[in-house]
């Protein structure tokens, strides 16, 4: 009995020594670039939060001042000519906004900061009953998401007679609906901004690990999210593919301010740039990283496919999808479709993240 | 047909400590499975299930109905550890665990399945007759003794389960490629001191043949009086190392540690027992005696039921396709943590009268989950297509037929397309046919 205990104990004793000794060895070969691999990931997380997701905050912030700014300019004196004004400011504003759309995690997430700014089409019934009743409330849960952000904007600002509207009767009611817009988006954004910026940075940067809810679970997870968002909502069902055939064209993203094309340009631009880390570590340099290489090259031929196929789609977006030149948009939706499965199937693959939002037992 | 070897005369201990080792784990992991909320999420909230063979009678019972059920596997395990009305207790706990697991093989998991039939065979064991609230009660039933096949066989399933989740592993991917080792581990590089280690192409080849030859050997040696202290620290180490690297695969580890206790002998366990309670081994030495009829027809019951177990493994060789490209013959056979595989299914439904076609969000329908498993597994695809077909039919759709255009990558391979995408899948059945129209896996990729 002695005698097997004790070479029970050198087991045990040799097998955590072996781990041990073996994290303490060399760890700076040259498989990960002279880095040891945590740096690695602290690194691409570090440039993820400071170069990319932060800046985008900081700007949409800056852009919805300068869109504040029109927009009291055009409510005081509401012309085409002014209105022609704030249409530069609020597709600024826009386009900036497709930038944070797929940090719709952390602060964020909790703030459910996407489902305020940009749930289209937006509610144009219950607007024009808020406005004419004067009472409404953007803070329910789902029930609120149509009326505000940037589909009620671009509703109230680029209808047909919207310029008239603002110098009706129910002007009055109309210019605080849409300032109380206005301050609830930027206050929105300026309270995640702060969140990024103090708490969540740091925790942010510390979770390397790959499993559901972690920083690069998020990423990868958000990568494919927009994507299915791009399919579906943004092109995929106002151009019919999911009802026969039978398009809906006021359903698409930005559709009175008519720059549908410029906004999905703007998102899908904006998933590679996360992709790649903009000019620092991004999703790429982990894959090159895990010898990954002709993935990666697929994936950025994808991504730059996929947004040459949107780019060629002829604006209005809305117009597009009934005319035609419809094969314009049948083309990028395939692409999006195959840029999809690249990273919902095989980055997630190779990065073993997965595409799920819940937490389960697996084998 | 009374084999002497048998039929011996040995200690009831180690069953004994099986019974409340299982019982024990079991009634932890319902209330943890409830506590994390998974009754709710993959029993309540889904509005479509996969049955498992599309057995359309296992029905979730609804959000009481489930929760009553889990109360029912709760309290049953509960008794199995106690010995309390042992026999109702572990058909009770068989029906309902097995029930539970019927519903949706979105779950599927082989530690249910291993849970499903070793709570089998505890009803045919006599496992309550010592140290049990059944023996407080009915002092009379106290047994020291029991015949040796009552722990065997507790002891040959899990000899089952270590040695063709080894030959599972005896494959290219596994051996030469060391994959999915060197996708998974890179994604452990978080661990303290041996995250550095996970990019090493040496340590997933390490991992894979370590694995592979426990998993095929460690029986044997847990057999040998002599090699079992040994066996069993690398028991240890092996399934503790697997829950630090793989979370993921839950209560796994901590059934096999547990349960690789049966292979001790009877001194070890009665040291458990002390451990937990007062256990006098004094007393008419009484032995447990099945009556003859009874005893042959377990046996005869016990030999159809290992020669499944046998055979179960092997049925992928009668499909001709890539078993784990087509997954045809891989569930119930110990194939676990074996593959990276995941995939994207696109799924359009087609009105023949008119030509139109209508693109489905998944989403509407599955949980991610369901969704992700989908992908992967013919069979539930046949199963979302025929639902799909019943929607669409009552959205008033004219004879509606579902077409899926799939892509599967797998052990980290380019994704390549999946199934015929020209098929009707409506029109499919699930069962144990091959089914043609998955396409041929790609082995050049």
């Amino acid at each position: 009995m002695k005698k097997r205990t004790w070479m029970f104990l050198l087991v045990a004793a040799c097998t955590s020594s072996i781990f041990y000794a073996c994290s303490k060895g060399d760890n700076g070969g040259n498989d990960t670039g002279g880095n040891a691999p945590d740096a690695f990931k602290t690194a691409m997380l570090t440039n993820y939060a400071d170069t990319l997701i932060i800046p985008a905050y900081t700007d949409l912030l800056a852009k919805l001042q300068a869109l504040e700014t029109a927009a009291n300019t055009f409510l005081t004196s509401p012309s085409t000519n002014s209105q022609a004004t704030l249409k530069v400011s609020f597709k600024d504003a826009y386009i900036s906004y497709e930038k944070v759309a797929f940090a719709y995690f952390g602060p964020g997430g909790t703030a459910a900061l996407n489902n305020s700014l940009n749930v289209f089409p937006a509610n144009t019934k219950r607007i024009e009953a808020g406005i004419a009743s004067g009472t409404y409330s953007f803070t329910v849960p789902v029930a609120s998401d149509s009326i505000q952000g940037f589909p009620a904007l671009d509703y109230l600002f680029f209808s047909t007679d919207a310029v008239t509207k603002f110098a009706d009767a129910g002007a009055a009611n109309r210019k605080k609906y849409v300032q109380d817009i206005v301050s609830r988006m930027k206050s929105l954004v300026t309270d995640v901004l702060s969140q990024w910026k103090t708490n969540y940075r740091a925790g942010f940067i510390a979770n390397t690990k790959l499993d559901v809810g972690s920083s690069m679970g998020y990423i990868i997870n958000q990568l494919a999210f927009e994507m299915d968002q791009m399919k579906g909502p943004r092109i995929g069902w106002p151009f019919g593919k999911m009802s026969g055939g039978t398009a809906y064209p006021t359903n698409c993203e930005g559709y009175y301010g008519s720059f549908s094309v410029s906004l999905a340009v703007a998102n899908l631009t904006s998933l590679k740039n996360y992709y790649t880390g903009g000019t620092g570590r991004g999703i790429d340099d982990y894959l090159l990283l895990l010898g990954k290489s002709s993935l990666n090259s697929t994936v950025l031929a994808r991504f730059d496919a996929a947004i040459a196929a949107l780019q060629a789609i002829p604006e209005p977006m809305s117009a597009s999808f009934t005319n035609s030149n419809s094969p314009y948009i049948d083309d990028a939706y395939t692409k999006i479709q195959l840029l999809l499965t690249a990273i919902k199937t095989d980055v997630a693959s190779a990065t073993s993240i997965r595409i799920t939002y819940q937490d389960s037992d697996g084998d | 047909m009374e084999i002497k070897y048998l039929t011996d005369k040995k200690s009831i201990a180690p069953l004994v400590v099986f019974r409340i080792a299982f019982g024990a784990m079991m009634f932890f992991s319902t209330i943890r499975f409830w506590a994390r909320g998974w009754i709710t999420e993959l029993y309540v909230k889904p509005s479509f299930y996969f049955p498992l063979m599309d057995w359309q009678w296992a029905k979730p019972l609804g959000s009481t109905g489930m929760h009553l059920l889990f109360i029912l596997i709760a309290v049953s395990a509960l008794c199995i550890a106690l010995g309390f009305f042992y026999r109702i207790a572990t058909v009770l706990f068989f029906l309902s665990f097995t029930y539970v697991e019927l519903i949706d093989v979105t779950n599927y998991l082989n530690h249910y399945y291993f849970v499903s039939i070793v709570s089998f065979l505890l009803i045919l064991l006599p496992a309550n007759r010592y140290f049990s609230l059944d023996v407080r009660r009915n002092t009379s039933i106290r047994c020291l003794y029991v015949p040796a096949w009552t722990i065997g066989v507790i002891r040959l399933q899990m000899g089952i389960v270590y040695v063709f989740a080894g030959i599972a592993k005896l494959n290219y991917d596994w051996l030469i490629q060391a994959l999915p080792m060197k996708i998974w581990l890179p994604a452990k590089s978080h661990l303290p001191l041996v995250g550095p280690l996970m990019y090493k192409t040496w340590v997933a080849y390490l991992f894979s043949w370590f694995g592979a030859i426990y998993d095929l050997f460690i029986v044997f040696f847990l057999i040998n009086k002599k090699t079992r202290p040994i066996a069993y620290a690398f028991v240890l180490l092996f399934h503790i190392s697997t829950a630090i690297f793989f979370p993921g695969i839950g209560m796994f580890p901590y059934v096999m540690i547990v349960g690789s206790l049966v292979f001790f002998d009877e001194s070890v366990h009665y040291r458990i027992l002390r451990l937990l309670g007062n256990s006098t081994v004094e007393g008419e030495e009484k032995m447990y005696y099945f009556k003859p009829p009874v005893q042959r027809s377990i046996f005869l019951l016990l030999g159809i039921y290992f020669l499944l177990q046998l055979l179960l493994p092997f049925r992928y060789l009668v499909y001709p396709n890539h078993l784990f490209w087509s997954e045809e013959g891989y569930r119930f056979s110990w194939r676990v943590m074996l593959m990276e595989k995941s995939g994207n299914t696109f799924f359009y439904v087609k009105e023949p009268a008119s030509g139109k076609k209508y693109e489905v969000a998944n989403n509407t329908f599955l949980t991610p989950l369901q969704e992700k498993m989908m992908s992967t597994q013919p069979d539930m695809m046949v199963q979302y297509a025929h639902y799909l077909q019943q929607v669409y039919a009552q959205k008033g759709i004219n004879d509606p037929e579902v077409y899926a255009d799939g892509y599967v990558a797998l052990n980290g391979r380019p994704s390549a397309q999946y199934i015929d995408s020209t098929v009707n899948l409506a029109k499919q059945a699930v069962g144990w046919q091959h089914y043609t129209w998955i396409l041929p896996y790609k082995h050049n990729q």
